[in-house]
């Protein structure tokens, strides 16, 4: 029995020391990793062959909509170059949350996307530096993505969102402030169609349309800082209570947005069955499929507060991987800027993912009826910003989802209550 | 000489176990012992701050936590009686002489075998357009409304989908207990006169306290640690109302990107848990009989 308990120990001892060894040897080629990285740096750009096949890179990003022809871009690329490209699947709601696993488990892709604003900052420590890159210097002035003062980030393309109307059932005209948008809803509603429709995913019910209120402030950023001291409240700020009110008229006029998802919010409009809906130009995408209504769509900003100005702004930014090995990075870089120069790529942008690009060396070509209001408002300069990119980090799914959906499934719920909701919500989440 | 040959296999079959079980469970775990004293963002770049037990204070006064670990525990009191009634019910049904019997056990452990992921998309197109559909059509709207736009309703269609994946595994074990109880006893009971409910709180019953022991742990862990269910079918929503224990840590950990704190709650969880698995099963064990 002694005996047993001796072979025992020694065979614990024999795995625990296996293990410190499988931890430690791993850690160690960590180490020897990093410093290779930092130091061949400099080596590998003097070392640049036109011919040499570059590393296999991956490509991670956030959008969905693009994830299939992204594939088929990569897979144009290494025709066309012989590089290899891994794009991994898109994965939606949960990008951020894979995209960190995977950043920390040091498996990170060595291209990916982020937003702006706090979700950046978040990963300030894996974004590399482009600023020396040939197509840093084609972005659009002040699109780019800063950390430092240092180019980091190219942006996606331009998006911008608001009021996404059907012509035959509203015309623009009718809604031009907070009391002729509420009046419309009631019109539509007595004619037997949902007049407004926001859907159930975070975003679309309540991190877009509450932008309008933040927007409408002199300084949002700077109201977003007070907010999160808490020196300011929503439900003390005059533009977030008329806000309210029109929240409580298209919950008391329109089907319950707690009761549609995307997809359906987007068939019911294209079949006529709701006026409108609290879109962006990526939606063109899906109304497509339901016949051509380039003659019958177009996009009217919120109009709170008699506010005429849609919200354009960046969503996601390219970035590469600064903890990817050098030559990674380095095949990552060709990648973009292939993306970015190339025909094959420009074109793949443009008339593919259809995104308004935001690249001076890229023309917009053929855009949708969506993204041509956008495109319009951006060049007129008629745009508001997008404020909730300031937001604190994940407040929008975290905190601000969870009040809405209580807002539109509790009946009796007044806009006040609402904002108050809002605010709780805000406070906890700024802590 | 066979002595030495008996340590030989002895090292061979637990070493492997035993490297795994440490790399895997216990060396992670106590990882996440330390990383519980910590405030950190999860990216291995920003500083790993010491803060104590700060993050076991902060928990007790988090609202949704706590509101979470309530959830929790309504789900799992009616999940375990609904499973164990269901699969007991279940078995007592395939093991009577039915024709049907072999095809029936084989169809109530069909759900089982699909992953708690897809089934929770299925029943989230039931809940939601199905039963709408029949409200709509029927005009018992009372009954047939979306069950997870309700808090309450939500939480009732976790229980019905976990119930449903559930009770066909409780079955096939209620099935092994019930076959190893002799046939001559029950006949021996029939002759002398016992009826059907006789034989079975007096007979099954007792001897089916082992199968009680094991369906209870089971159920017991299986519906304190949900989360593939939780996440499919409801995403803890109306209003955070379904959000169970292993969701809010999720959520603490990727949502809020608040890595010591979520840590310093899933400890909290583990001694939860193994508190109250451990002591059912000391309580079961205890009224298993022999035969």
């Amino acid at each position: 029995m002694k005996k047993v308990k001796k072979v025992f120990g020694l065979v614990t001892a024999a795995a625990l020391f296996a293990a410190v060894v499988g931890c430690g040897s791993s850690n160690n080629s960590d180490s020897s990793n990093s410093p290779s990285a930092s130091g061949s740096a400099p080596a590998s750009a003097s070392a640049s062959a036109p011919a040499e096949k570059l590393k296999k890179i991956t490509i991670f990003q956030s959008k969905v909509e693009i994830a299939d022809s992204l594939e088929a871009a990569a897979k144009k690329y290494t025709e066309e170059t012989g590089n290899e490209v891994e794009v991994w699947g898109a994965a939606g709601d949960a990008y951020m949350t894979q995209l960190q696993a995977k950043l920390t488990s040091n498996q990170g892709p060595s291209l990916f996307s982020v937003g702006a604003g706090p979700e950046a900052d978040k990963f300030k420590s894996y974004l590399a530096d482009m600023s020396n890159e040939p197509y840093a210097a084609n972005i659009a002035p002040n699109m780019e993505l800063k950390e430092d003062g240092k180019t980091v980030g190219v942006p996606y393309g331009v998006e911008g969102f608001g009021m996404v109307y059907n012509k035959k059932l509203v015309d623009q005209a009718n809604m031009k402030d907070a009391d002729s948008f509420i009046k419309t809803l009631q019109d539509l509603k007595g004619k037997g169609v949902n007049p407004f429709s926001l859907s159930q995913e975070a975003y679309f019910l309540i991190g877009h349309i509450i932008n309008a209120p933040f927007a409408a402030q002199p300084d949002p950023q700077a109201f977003i800082e007070k907010l999160n001291k808490g020196e300011v409240k929503m439900a003390d700020t005059k533009e977030f209570q008329e806000w309210a009110k029109m929240m409580e008229a298209i919950k008391a006029t329109s089907k319950n947005p707690m009761e549609v998802k995307y997809d359906t919010q987007m068939g019911d409009f294209g079949t006529g069955k709701t006026a409108i809906v609290n879109q962006g130009n990526w939606s063109y995408g899906m109304l497509k499929d339901f016949g051509d209504m380039s003659n019958d769509v177009g996009m009217a900003p919120f109009p709170l507060g008699g506010n005429d100005k849609l919200a354009v702004g960046v969503a996601s930014y390219w970035v590469i991987n600064s903890k990817a090995d050098a030559d990674e990075q380095k095949a990552a870089s060709a990648f973009l800027n292939w993306l970015l120069t190339s025909e094959t790529g420009k074109n793949t942008i443009v008339n593919e993912w259809k995104f308004i690009p935001a690249m001076t060396n890229i023309e917009a070509a053929d855009l949708d009826p969506l993204s041509k209001d956008v495109f319009e408002a951006t060049k007129s300069g008629q745009t508001v910003p997008w404020a909730f990119i300031y937001f604190p980090q994940g407040i929008i799914v975290n905190d601000l989802a969870p009040a809405a959906q209580e807002f539109f499934l509790k009946k009796d719920m007044t806009g006040a209550q609402f904002l108050q909701k809002l605010d709780a919500a805000w406070a906890k989440a700024a802590k | 000489m066979s002595k030495k040959k008996d340590k030989a296999w002895f090292a061979l079959f637990t070493v492997p176990l035993l490297f795994v079980f440490t790399t895997v469970v216990i060396i992670p775990f106590i990882i996440g012992i330390v990383y519980s004293f910590v405030k950190w963002d999860g990216i291995p770049a920003n500083p790993k701050v010491f803060v104590g037990f700060n993050n076991y204070v902060q928990l007790f006064q988090d609202d949704r936590f706590l509101a979470s670990a309530w959830n929790t525990v309504e789900f799992t009191v009616i999940a375990l009686i609904a499973v164990n009634l269901l699969g007991l019910i279940l078995s007592l049904f395939v093991t009577s002489k039915l024709k049907v019997s072999n095809a029936a056990r084989t169809m109530f452990f069909m759900p089982n075998l699909i992953g708690g992921l897809i089934l929770g998309y299925i029943w989230q197109f039931i809940f939601t357009d199905a039963l709408s559909y029949i409200g709509d059509k029927t005009g018992l709207h009372s009954i047939f409304f979306n069950w997870l736009l309700n808090p309450q309703a939500a939480l009732m269609a976790m229980v019905i989908v976990f119930t449903w994946q559930m009770a066909g595994y409780t079955m096939i074990i209620y099935i092994a207990g019930i076959q190893g109880i002799p046939d001559e006893m029950m006949e021996a009971a029939k002759v002398d006169g016992a009826n059907l409910w006789h034989r079975l709180t007096k007979i099954v019953f007792p001897l089916l306290m082992p199968s009680f022991t094991i369906c209870l742990f089971l159920t017991l862990s299986g519906a304190f640690k949900i989360f593939d269910v939780n996440l499919s079918l409801t995403k803890g929503g109306p209003n955070n109302a379904t959000e169970m224990f292993a969701m809010n840590i999720y959520n603490e950990i990727f949502g809020y990107s608040h890595y010591g704190l979520g840590q310093a709650k899933a400890i909290v969880f583990f001694l939860v848990v193994a508190a109250i698995t451990l002591t059912q099963v000391i309580i079961t064990k205890k009224r298993e009989v022999q035969m």
